[in-house]
Parts: C-alpha cells; structure tokens; sequence
C-alpha cells in the first residue's frame, strides 16, 4: 500500500550496454501498472530493480517516502511472483506460503491464520500438505500467488506470471490475478510481453521497447493515440494497417497519396488540422495508420468519401467478424507498405482476387514521421503555426497586432510564426472565443478563435467562460522568414561543462575553550574554475552510480533553469553581453567561455559579473554516456 | 515373391544382450579378483605370498588376531579415521560455500579465479612436498595428525568444479524468492540450497572423505620417523617395504586391508540412495 516513484532510472552494463534508459514514473498506491513490451526491452530489468535483485546504475527509486536504492529485497516491503513460480521444492504448500512468515519470527498461531486466510482467497486450501511437484501449473502459480499477499506487502511484483501456463488457464487466472488486485488494494506492477494482457489488467501500461519508454498511458489512450508507430504496432490485435505517403495541403482541403499504389484521397483540412504544418507539403515521407475496425467496407454514400481500391488477398473466420487482407490496388504484390487488415462483420461474399471498395475513418487516421516515427498528429500539438508579419517593432498575426516588447530586436519581415501552445497566457489583451475544452492527462487543451481563426492554447484549469483574455509570452516565439531563424526564443536552461573534485579543508572549531583545527573533505562541482559544494545526498549519488574512482575521472554536464542561477559577488565569471527586456521581467545575456548563458535579473548589469546556480535545482548529467544522475 | 528372411526384432535385442552382459561379466571379473584374492588370504593358514593354489590350503581367523594383537595397526587405524573425519568436515563445508559462491555471486576477477584453481588442480599434489614440508617444519607440525589434516584440507576449494555445476543448475529465481520472502544469504543457503543438493553434499562427503583414507605420498613424508603417528597406509606400507618382513605380513596386510575397506564401503552402502535421489522436481515448471 504505496505508491512507488522511479526518478532517472539507469541500469547500465560494465560493458557499457544500457538495459534501461531514464526510466521516469510515479506509480499511484492501488494502482496496476504493466510493463509490456518485445523481449529484451528492459521491462523485466526495470521490475527486478524495483525488487532490489538487480542494481540500480543511476536514479532514484521510492517506495512510499524512503529511496530504496540501497535497501535489502527483504526490507524493502515488496512481494514478487516468477515467472517459473519458484516455489521451494522441498517443502509443502504450507511451508512454503509461511517461510517468508517464519522469517519474520511471527507467532506459530499468527503464521497458521494468515497461511489459511490466503490459501482460502486464492482457493488452495486443499492442497497445503502437498509437494510442488504433485500439483499442475495452474495450481503451482496460485501457491505462488498465495506466497507472494500472505506478506501483505505494499508492492506486488508479478514477473510474467502467466507465460507457463496453456492460454484457456491464462484467461482465467488473469481474470483472477484482476480481482486479487481489487480485493487486496495493492500497488500491483505486472511485467508481460503480451499485449491483450497488458490491455485487459492494467489500469496504467507502460509500454517499453530497446530500454526506452516510448508511451505510459492508460489502455484506452495507448489504442487510440499511440505515441509513435511501435506503440500504434504493438498494441491492438490485428496490427494496425501502415502504408507510407504523402500529404498535400490545398486550402481547406488535404489531398493523401499512398505510396505503392494509386490511391489518393482528398479530405477535409478541419479533420487533420493538429496535423504539424510541416508533413503537409507533399514532399515528406509519412507512414499512415488505420486499426482495421476503422476501415470498412464501402457501401451506397460512403463510397464518395475516402474510399480506396482493395485487391483481396485472403480471408479470416473469426466467427462473429471477418479480417479481409487485402493490397492497395496498384501496389506491387510484395510492398509490405500496401497491406490492408479490414475488420468486417461478415456476410459478404467476398473471394480473394476481387476488387472492393474500402471506406477510410480519417477521424481515427494515424500518421507518423517516417524518420522517427513519432507521431504527427498529436492529441495536444506543441506549436501555434500561423503566418506572420514583423514590421516597426509589431507582430501582427491573425489579423491582429501586438507590440513587441524591446528586448526582440527583428527587421521588418513576413515569415512564419511558431508559436509554442503554453506561450498563450491568460490575463492579457486579446479577447479570443473558447471553442472546445478537452482534457488529456490533466491537462486542457483550449481550441480558441481569435479574430475568427483556429489558435490552441493549453491551461491546467477547465475553461469554462465562452471568451477569455489571452496575451503572448514573448520569451518562447519563434519566427521564421525564408529558412532563416529571425526571432528565437530564450532557452529554458543553461548547462556549463564541469568535473567533480574532493576538496580538503581545514575547519577551525572551537571546543572546551581551545580552538581545533579540523580537517574536513567536501565534494563538489568545478565548474570554470570555481567550487561548488554538492550536498551530501548528491555526492552520495554520484558514488553510487559511478563507483569512487569513475566519480573524480567523469565530465559532467549541469543544467539549471534560467530562473535558478543568479548574480552574486563570487562564482562562475560571466561576461554581460545585452540585456532583454520582456517588460514583466529582464533577461541578461551573458558570455561564459564559449557558451552563451541566460540568468533573469530585476537589476541591469554591465561588464563582467559573477553567476552563482541553486545547488539545490541543479542537474547534473555523466557526458559520455549520458546518464542523468540528478 | 522372393522368400527373404526376417530376424525377429526380439532375437535381434536378446543377441546383443547377451553380448552386452558378456562384456560387463568380463570385466566385473578382472575387478573383482583382486579383491577375492585379498579377503581369501587374509583368511589364509600359510604364510608368505608365494602360494601355488588360488585357495589356501588351511584356513584361520589367526591373521585378525595378530592384526589387532600385536601390531600398531589399531593406532594408525584411530589415527586416519581422525584425519580423515576432521578433513571430511572441513572440506565439505568448503567446498559447498566455495561452489555456491562462485554459482551465485558475481564479482570481479572471478572467472580468473575459477580458471587459476582448475589450472593449479591438475598438477599432481606431491609437486609441492618439499616445500609444504619446509614450511610445515617453521610451525613445529611436523609428525603431527594436525599438520596432515592442514595439508589435506588446504585446497579444498579447488574442487569446487562438480559442486558449482549442479548449483548452476538449481533455479536462480529460488534464491530471488527467498531473498525477497525475507532471507539472508546465508539462510538461503542453509535452508533452500543444501536441503535441494542433497546429492551433491553425499558426493562431496564421500570424496572428501576417500581421498585422505587412502593417501600415502604426503603422510609418508611428513610423519617419517614416527611409528605411532603413521596412517594405515603408511604404516601397511612399512610392513612389505622389507622382503623378509614381507613374507611374514604378507596375511596379515591382507587382513588389514580388508578392515580398511570396511568404512568407505558403509559409508557408500549408506548413503548411496540419497546419491541417486533426485529432489529438484517440481520447483519450476517441468
């Protein structure tokens, strides 16, 4: 009964391999999260850290308030279930569900209720005397499973438990494992390789692939918005129909060109317009998803829309549905990027070879970047793509114009204006309509109208007032004329390059009336030079994750947030270069070395300065391998 | 049709049994012979080796007699069953921690270190004798029962390679279980491994303890001089070293070797049904 956080989780091989890469979440108590993901991606190394099996390179790990990086399996108050049961070959049921009691030295009665009690919920009370060997898997995973909650552990790992057993048994122990969640109230973290298992149990899923998370959504939101084209692949039986493409903009309408195939559509821009601007000229490679239920097969209106030619290439009966496989009419018979999955409900006669017409939901179109495969069609898009003019010191978009404050200095252009959605604030001057209010995650995402046209904007609050007053945050514009960066924005963080060193000082104390001098050995950052004391807890992680001799040999690299370093009379000497004014706050430019460093500062400065960071908000990342250590 | 000829498949495998338990006839002969010949002369009237019938021409329990009567046989007896029990113990307990460790734990240097003992186990012991005998001159253990079971039992690690591989073969994930459910290593260990090896510690046992039971190279060096701290093989030995002394023992060392198989052939009438036991079923899916 805990929640468990994962901060920057590594685990890093000697021969350099990374199993897990970064691995960040916060897991709710009660909560059933899986891990899931092709073998070899890191989702068993991760649940093995977390029961203290397996070391953790760098990062944080929490169970309930206390990191636990450190801490023995055995006090870490956790509980795991294997996938080959492990149950002790030579004791009975009975003392194999006691020994983690008997370990705690609990009391023979105490021992004997909650062995009953727990072999009653999981329905094996008739087999305590017996051997593991005399029982079948099915019955060997409940003693397992009984081991496991008679503990009353505040984490449940269950590592592929169900894998062993014959699929008509998994279907019913994973109902089972389902209510045990629910009866027991545990923080339960489930590792699988199948994905109807991760979809069907968990109420969060982590879906993982090389030692990278690609998506941790719920099973609703991983269907139907996956991340990237592994997470739209791997989730969702049958596989999601990819074909690679092009998208054309003309006004208010997208023409989309499939690849391998004459097939083209022209549809609406209104359904594609969180689609990024930049995947709708025609020229960038796409891959286009669709699940087969949303595809079908075209019938009397329909057959004006989106409708593509299908070469049938065989049949599936599943009984209550029919997967038609089929080619994109054109394409060659062995382009992979052509094949089409159509879930049907049957009662077409429908042979292979014939030509059908196949109606696209382009509501429910996936499309992905072909480079890195991530998405292009966000559910909360990042930027604001608009057409813009500069002229005197005004920007003026959407009709509208604002001054700009003194701190952007810009000849008179046209160009394009990307403008981040959290840089729209409310409270200032513009007065836009509230479209639609959805809410993702926590987060709302606003479709406004300013001056008639679309603009998104994101708030942690539901809006719910028709108009709102908006202003622009000009710190994070960008704007571009003829491929070439003319506005940029401010970077959120600032890094300098820096070693950490043992520094020996000598402390005078007084005690007793006499004065000592007491040696002391404090560990830090050098960073341009100069000192800076890391705390205790920091250099703690440092060791731990480098080991003591790697620690001092290391580069490092610190960020700080532009809002966390600030001038004083010592510390990384800086050079003043100009200073931004954004009106509500400034912004000095400054030089240190070769790197270019924001600091925010209510006074002005000239000439040289000396900057000193928050070492409470620093990070600190190892160079080589990139690892974030805090 | 032509009229072939088919072997039954039954005469076929009756023919190769019988050739089959020919052979192993064979051999169980050559085995046993020696030691029939050995338990037939201790019973033996005459004296002297030199006989012209393969069974004696008198028989008696005289050689038994004068075994225990008149020789330090029962001394050098006392004298090996206590090196050999207290080597058995201290070697087994090594050997077993020794193995698991380098099954289970993973740390630097140990696969060197696993092929430096395997390297330095297959020169011959006796390389060293000099200079295990120098050095156990400086530390006054010279002629000493405790000096031999120090020699013995040194290198017990070394054979850790039969040990390590059956635990190589008990689940990883058992150790994980139990370490999780709340145990140390060493209950691990204690309460999980050893319960599951049993095999493997008889066999441990059983070497241990037969290696020193018999050995002569290292005893007969280091007890040189002292009759009363001789092992029996050592002190058996002594007794056909002089050809006349010979002809006289003769009888009487077969004697003596009989008495001296008796423990190690209890010992493995014992234990042997553990040896063949295997517990390892139903631990993980099989």
């Amino acid at each position: 009964m805990a929640n468990v956080s994962l901060k920057h989780i590594y685990k890093v091989y000697p021969n350099g391999t990374k199993a897990v890469n970064d691995f960040n979440m916060e897991i709710e108590d009660k909560e059933f999260i899986v891990f899931v993901g092709p073998s070899g991606c890191g989702k068993s190394t991760t649940l093995r850290m977390i029961a203290g099996l397996e070391d953790i390179s760098a990062g944080e790990l929490k169970v309930g308030d206390t990191v636990v990086n450190d801490v023995e399996p055995k006090d870490r108050d956790i509980a795991m279930v294997f996938q080959n049961y492990a149950l002790y070959p030579h004791m009975n049921v009975y003392e194999n569900i006691a020994f983690g009691l008997r370990l705690r030295k609990l009391s023979k009665d105490e021992i004997h209720n909650k062995v009953v009690e727990a072999a009653d919920i999981l329905g094996i009370t008739e087999y305590l005397g017996k051997k593991p060997k005399e029982m079948s898997g099915g019955q060997r995973q409940r003693v397992a499973l009984g081991r496991a909650i008679v503990r009353e552990p505040k984490v449940m790992l269950l590592d592929e438990p169900l894998s062993n057993l014959d699929a008509k048994l998994r279907t019913q122990m994973r109902a089972e494992i389902a209510k045990l969640h629910k009866k027991l109230g545990t923080t339960f973290i489930y590792v699988t390789h199948d994905q109807v298992e991760a979809m069907t149990m968990g109420t969060r899923i982590v879906v993982m692939k090389d030692g990278f998370v690609q998506q941790i959504d719920t099973p609703k939101n991983l269907y139907s918005y996956p991340a990237n084209k592994f997470v739209a692949g791997f989730i969702g039986t049958p596989q999601m129909s990819f074909f690679e493409g092009t998208l054309k903009k003309h006004d208010e309408s997208v023409t989309i060109k499939f690849d391998f195939s004459d097939s083209e559509i022209t549809v609406p821009y209104s359904m594609l317009y969180k689609a990024k601007p930049a995947i709708l000229d025609g020229k960038t490679k796409v891959y286009i998803g669709f699940r087969a239920e949303d595809v079908s097969i075209a019938e009397g209106e329909q057959e004006k829309g989106a409708v593509v030619n299908v070469v049938v290439s065989h049949r599936e009966e599943l009984g209550s549905e029919t997967l038609i496989y089929g080619d994109l009419c054109g394409g060659s018979e062995s382009a992979v990027n052509s094949k089409i999955i159509i879930k049907d409900s049957g009662g077409y006669d429908i042979k292979s070879g014939d030509i059908i017409k196949v109606a696209l939901d382009i509501d429910k179109i996936h499309l992905f970047d072909k480079e890195t495969e991530q998405s292009v069609l966000p559910r909360i898009p990042e930027y604001n793509y608009l057409d813009c003019q500069v002229k005197n010191g005004k920007l003026k978009f959407h009709g509208i114009e604002c001054e700009m404050p003194s701190a952007i200095k810009c000849a008179d252009v046209d160009g394009e204006l990307l403008l981040p959605v959290n840089a729209i604030v409310f409270g200032g001057k513009l007065k836009a309509d509230v479209k639609t209010c959805e809410q993702f995650n926590g987060i709302n995402l606003l479709m406004l109208s300013l001056n008639g046209k679309r603009l998104f904007a994101v708030s942690s609050e539901k809006i719910e007032e028709s108009t709102v007053n908006v202003g622009i945050d000009f710190k994070k514009i960008t704007v571009v004329a003829d491929s070439k960066t003319v506005i940029e924005p401010i970077p959120e963080t600032n890094s300098f390059d820096c070693s950490f060193v043992k520094r020996k000082s000598v402390r005078s104390i007084e005690e007793n009336g006499k004065t000592q001098n007491k040696k002391a050995v404090e560990f830090g950052f050098m960073a341009e030079g100069v000192f800076f004391g890391a705390s205790d807890e920091s250099a703690q992680k440092i060791f731990s994750a480098l080991g003591v001799k790697n620690a001092f040999a290391s580069q490092y690299r610190m960020e700080c947030s532009i809002y966390d370093i600030e001038v004083s009379d010592s510390g990384i000497p800086a050079e003043v270069n100009s200073i931004l004014d954004y009106g509500e706050c400034k912004f000095l430019k400054c030089t240190v070395g070769k790197n270019t460093v924001y600091v925010k500062s209510d006074k002005e400065y000239g000439g040289k300065i000396f900057l000193s960071p928050n070492m409470d908000k620093i990070g600190i990342s190892e160079k080589e391998r990139d690892i974030k250590l805090i | 049709m032509t009229n072939k000829k088919f072997r039954s498949k039954k005469g076929k495998e009756r023919a190769s049994l019988i050739i089959i338990y020919a052979i192993l006839i064979l051999i169980s002969l050559i085995w046993l012979i020696p030691f029939f010949i050995l338990i037939i002369q201790s019973f033996s009237g005459g004296s002297g080796m030199a006989s012209n019938t393969f069974f004696p021409k008198s028989w008696t329990f005289e050689n038994y007699v004068k075994l225990f009567k008149e020789t330090k046989f029962l001394t050098w007896y006392g004298n090996t069953m206590l090196v050999s029990v207290l080597v058995t113990a201290v070697q087994t307990v090594i050997v077993l921690m020794t193995s698991y460790a380098l099954s289970r734990l993973r740390f630097k240097m140990r696969k060197p270190l696993m092929n430096v003992m395997l390297i330095l186990g297959m020169f011959p012991g006796f390389l060293s004798m000099t200079a295990v005998y120098f050095v156990l001159k400086e530390i006054h253990l010279t002629q000493n029962l405790f000096g031999l079971i120090l020699v013995y039992s040194a290198s017990s690690a070394m054979q850790y390679y039969i040990c390590k591989g059956f635990f190589d073969t008990l689940p990883k994930s058992l150790d994980e279980a139990a370490r999780i459910d709340g145990a140390s290593r060493h209950t691990v260990f204690v309460k999980i491994i050893l319960p599951l090896a049993k095999p493997i510690v008889i066999y441990t046992i059983l070497t241990a303890f037969i290696a020193p039971w018999g050995e002569y190279m290292f005893s007969s060096f280091i007890m040189l001089g002292d009759p009363d701290k001789y092992t029996v093989a050592v002190g058996m030995k002594s007794w056909i070293d002089n050809p006349t002394l010979a002809s006289e023992y003769f009888t009487v060392f077969c004697a003596a070797a009989v008495v001296v198989s008796i423990p190690i052939t209890a010992l493995f009438i014992w234990l042997q049904r553990y040896y063949v036991e295997g517990v390892t079923g139903g631990s993980v899916k099989g």
